[in-house]
Order: structure tokens, then sequence, then C-alpha cells
């Protein structure tokens, strides 16, 4: 499942439905036994309450906000100790959610997005151009180091934001410099990209990558300012200054709490991986599971956690469709649609767009207000 | 050497002074914008020592348990020692940081220093953080 995931989300809904259901039940038992604070959200519910696939919206969920608290030692299961990695998140609240892994999570997540990579994008080779920090430069955000992991597939890569400024004329020097020797792939967040797109709009620049390269996307399509890219107008710029055709432009959606990356395929529907299950709740009543294609809260059940229990409340809305894709995978798809009302504008993109926006060599390159049109 | 020193997992584990001190004399607030750490110091001050201090920290573990080392520390500190309090000191306190830790040993000087000029000025910070 973590290793090949691309199998196991082509088997019958049925056996989908088992595995999934397996793996998050003993993921459930496992946390439940060592985790004491965990054990006590869960006085109604035990591991032998949880039977089937329809049985999994009753395993208890934690908010999402408690990885901002300073008491956020109570979520763990492991002990700091066995704790090796530390990821990150900062909206425009300023306060930094914090996901504490272990090696063994870590292990997991890091095969299992590969592995997603695979699947989804069957990238091997090619050069990539990453419009985002490196991880060197900020270690602990947790965008950068899903990106990271798609250079370990890349025959060359650079990172293009540095001290928090960005020269669009430099991704254009390594794409041009590339050119006819490799495939050019653009990763990084949609507004930066956007961004750059306009920079070549603006200066009548023409671009046409290869036929197999892939514009690849994580952080969310609202800016920290609060307006929107429209994505339909993302899409005709790309295949018009970029020459990327719609089929080849991918988002990704996640949150640094959880393992789940869902990853689009070629028909821009969002796949959650096959250790991962999306429940929709009705936002007034987060007990209540909303059936596929209603709209709602987002929950995600995370079998791969070792380290705290990965059954996340999340502050985002949208909804879930579990009929079978024309790419030939079966499991749900997931589609946001906005944050809840109330929770902070939060992802990791938005903080990199703030410090680059403070600073004047991008200036020129505001995106232009597209909310208006949406 | 481990990731975490036995001091630093006590400390993430077992936070002292945490909360925020009614009617403080002085209060000091850092946070790093880019990665988000944050700490915030407020403190009671007699006959020029730390009387009484406690911590609100957000950000990562090393940062948490650092927040409270800090606490415990400078209990009884006079001010012109902890507006001298070095990073190396800190790390020291904290039996050991990682690499990749090292920024929070910064941090806590930088609080550490902050709140002895505040309570030498007599200015106080907007303190941006919510208790935790």
């Amino acid at each position: 499942m973590v290793g090949m995931p691309g199998e196991a989300l082509r088997v019958s809904r049925a056996q989908w439905r088992r595995s999934l259901s397996d793996a998050v039940r003993a993921a459930f038992a496992y946390h439940h036994e060592r985790n004491a604070f965990y054990r006590a959200q869960c006085d109604a519910v035990s591991p032998s309450d949880i039977g089937d696939y329809a049985d999994l919206h009753r395993i208890p969920l934690l908010p999402v906000g408690m990885f901002k608290q300073a008491g956020a030692h109570v979520l763990l299961t492991a002990g700091l100790a066995d704790i090796e990695t530390e990821i990150r998140s900062t909206g425009t609240g300023g306060v930094p959610s914090v996901a504490r892994r272990d090696a063994l999570t870590t292990t997991r997540a890091s095969v299992g997005i590969i592995g997603g990579y695979r699947d989804l994008f069957g990238i091997s080779k090619g050069a990539g151009v990453f419009l985002c920090p490196s991880t060197a430069e900020v270690p602990e955000m947790g965008m950068v180091k899903v990106f990271n992991l798609l250079t370990a597939m890349l025959d060359d890569h650079r990172y293009l934001v540095r001290n928090y400024s960005f020269d669009p004329e430099e991704a254009l020097a390594y794409l041009r410099g590339w050119e006819g020797r490799m495939t050019r792939h653009i990763i990084g967040p949609p507004f930066i990209i956007a961004r750059f797109m306009r920079f070549l709009e603006l200066e009548s620049v023409s671009l046409t990558l290869d036929p197999e390269s892939m514009i690849i996307m994580l952080g969310g399509w609202k800016q920290y300012t609060g307006r929107s890219i429209s994505r339909e107008e993302f899409n005709d710029k790309a295949r018009r200054f970029l020459g990327v055709d719609t089929g080849r432009v991918r988002d990704m959606y996640g949150m640094i709490e959880s393992n789940m990356l869902a990853i689009e395929c070629e028909y821009q529907r969002k796949h959650v991986p096959p250790w991962c299950y999306v429940s929709i709740r009705d936002i007034a009543d987060p007990a209540v599971e909303l059936q596929p294609g209603k709209t709602g809260g987002i929950a995600i059940l995370d079998a791969l956690n070792t380290a705290y229990p990965g059954f996340l409340l999340s502050d985002d809305i949208g909804d879930v469709d579990e009929s079978d894709c024309p790419c030939g995978r079966t499991g749900q798809t997931v589609r946001f649609r906005r944050r809840r009302q109330g929770a902070e504008l939060g992802c990791c993109a938005v903080s990199i767009e703030k410090y680059l926006d403070s600073n004047e060599a991008v200036a020129e390159c505001e995106l232009v207000d597209v909310a208006g049109r949406r | 050497m481990p990731r975490f020193s036995p001091r630093v997992i006590d400390h993430f584990t077992n936070p002292r002074n945490c909360g925020r001190l009614e009617k403080a004399d002085v209060a000091a607030f850092v946070g790093n914008p880019v990665c988000g750490d944050q700490i915030l110091l407020t403190a009671r001050v007699r006959e020029d020592a730390v009387s009484e201090i406690a911590f609100e920290a957000f950000g990562c573990s090393a940062s948490l348990a650092v927040a409270s080392i800090l606490t415990e520390r400078l209990t009884g500190m006079a001010l012109p020692e902890i507006a001298v309090v070095e990073p190396a000191q800190i790390a020291d306190w904290s039996g050991g940081l990682a690499p990749d830790q090292q920024h929070v040993a910064i941090l806590g000087a930088d609080v550490s220093h902050r709140l002895a000029a505040n309570y030498r000025d007599g200015t106080r910070d907007d303190i941006p953080v919510s208790a935790g």
C-alpha cells in the first residue's frame, strides 16, 4: 500500500474499502492503547467498535488547531526521544503548527509520497525549477519538504526563491538553458508560478516547454491578501505562455499534520492515498459524517502515523467523490473549497508570499486582482 | 548524540512556569517571523533581580523546552546578568542542542536581553501570542 500506492488505488472498490479499513482500524488500536490523552477523548468508542468501512467515521478526531498549542506534547503517542522530524506551517496568524514525526512515520510518509509521485506523475528524469525556497533555507517548512522529495526523480533542479526574493529572469534562464537537453518541469506554489507567467506575459516572452513537461503545485490558491487565483485562468496561461496542457498541470492538497498528500491525475481530480480516509463532516456538528458529494469540514484519518493519532479534523471545507475516476483509479478524490469561517489563512505558501511581497524586486510582477472575476 | 537532550525532553514533556504572570513588572516577546518560533516572558522583579517568571512559547520542541528552562535559570538572576546571556550558555543549560536547533539558543538569548532592556527602559512589548 505504501510502496506501491498506484496498485492499491486500482483494486476493486470492495478491496480498497477492506484494506483501508484494516489499516485505519489497526492505527486506531495502536494509539488507543498507547496514548492516554487520546484514549481519554474516546470515551464512547474503542477499537473493537470499528468493524468495517462504515464504522471509520466513529473514530474520534483531534482538531488540527491543537498542533499550534503550547501543550501539544500531550498529542504524542511516541516520546520526544523518538521524534525524528518536526515539520511546520505558519499561516497569517503567525503561530506555527508543528507536526512531529517519529522514524517509522517519516519513513512511511517519504516512501508513500514518492510512490504517489511515481504513480501520478510518472517522472524519473528531467530538470525542474522549484519556485520556492530550498530546504536548506527553510528546513522545517512542510510544503518545501514535500516538494524536495521530487528532486530524487530529477536529473537537475534549482530552488529559485532565496532570501525571500524571486527573480523570474533567473527562472527563465534555467528553463532556456535546459532546452533540448532535458524535459523541463516547474514546481512551486500556484501564486509564484502565476507571477512567473505574469512576467512572461508582460515581457512578451515566448517559452514552450516540452511535451512531457509538468507544472506541479502545492500551497493553495488563496493569497495572503485574501484574493484567489483562478484555476481556469491559470490553466489557460500555462497553455499560452508555457505550452503546458491542462492535463499536465497538477495541483496537490495536503496538510503538514497528516501524511495525506492528494495528488491530481490528468483529469485534475486529487486522489486520496490508500492509507487515508477522508471523511466530510457537518460544519455545525462534526460528529455527523456527510455523504460523498456533500460539502463540509474535511477530516482525515491517516493510518501511517505512529507518532501521534493521525485522526484530524481540519479547518478546511471541501467534499469527496467516491465515483471511479476516468484515469482508472478507485478510492476517494478530495476537493478543497475554502477555509472554515474564522480559521486563519494558513499554509507555507501564504507565509512565503507574505515575505516575498516585502521585496521590491517582485513588485512589478504583482498579480492582478482576479477575485472579482470568479 | 541523540536529537534531543534528556533536559530538553524533560522540559518539553513537563514544562515549568507555563503561562503569563498577572501584573508583571516586565514582559518581553521575541518571534522569528520566518519559522514562527515565539517566546514570551513575563516577570516580576525585586531588587534588580527576577523574582518570578513565566513563559508562553510556540514552535518547535526545542523552543518550548528552552523557554521552560529559561524560566528556571533566570529566576533569582540579576538583570545585568540576564542582559548578557549568551546563546552558548543557553545551549549548555539545555544539555546540548543539535545543529538545526541552534536557532533556539539565539532566540532564548534574544528574549533574555529584551527582558533586561525592557525593564531598564520601562518599555512593554506588544504581545501577539495568546495563552497556550
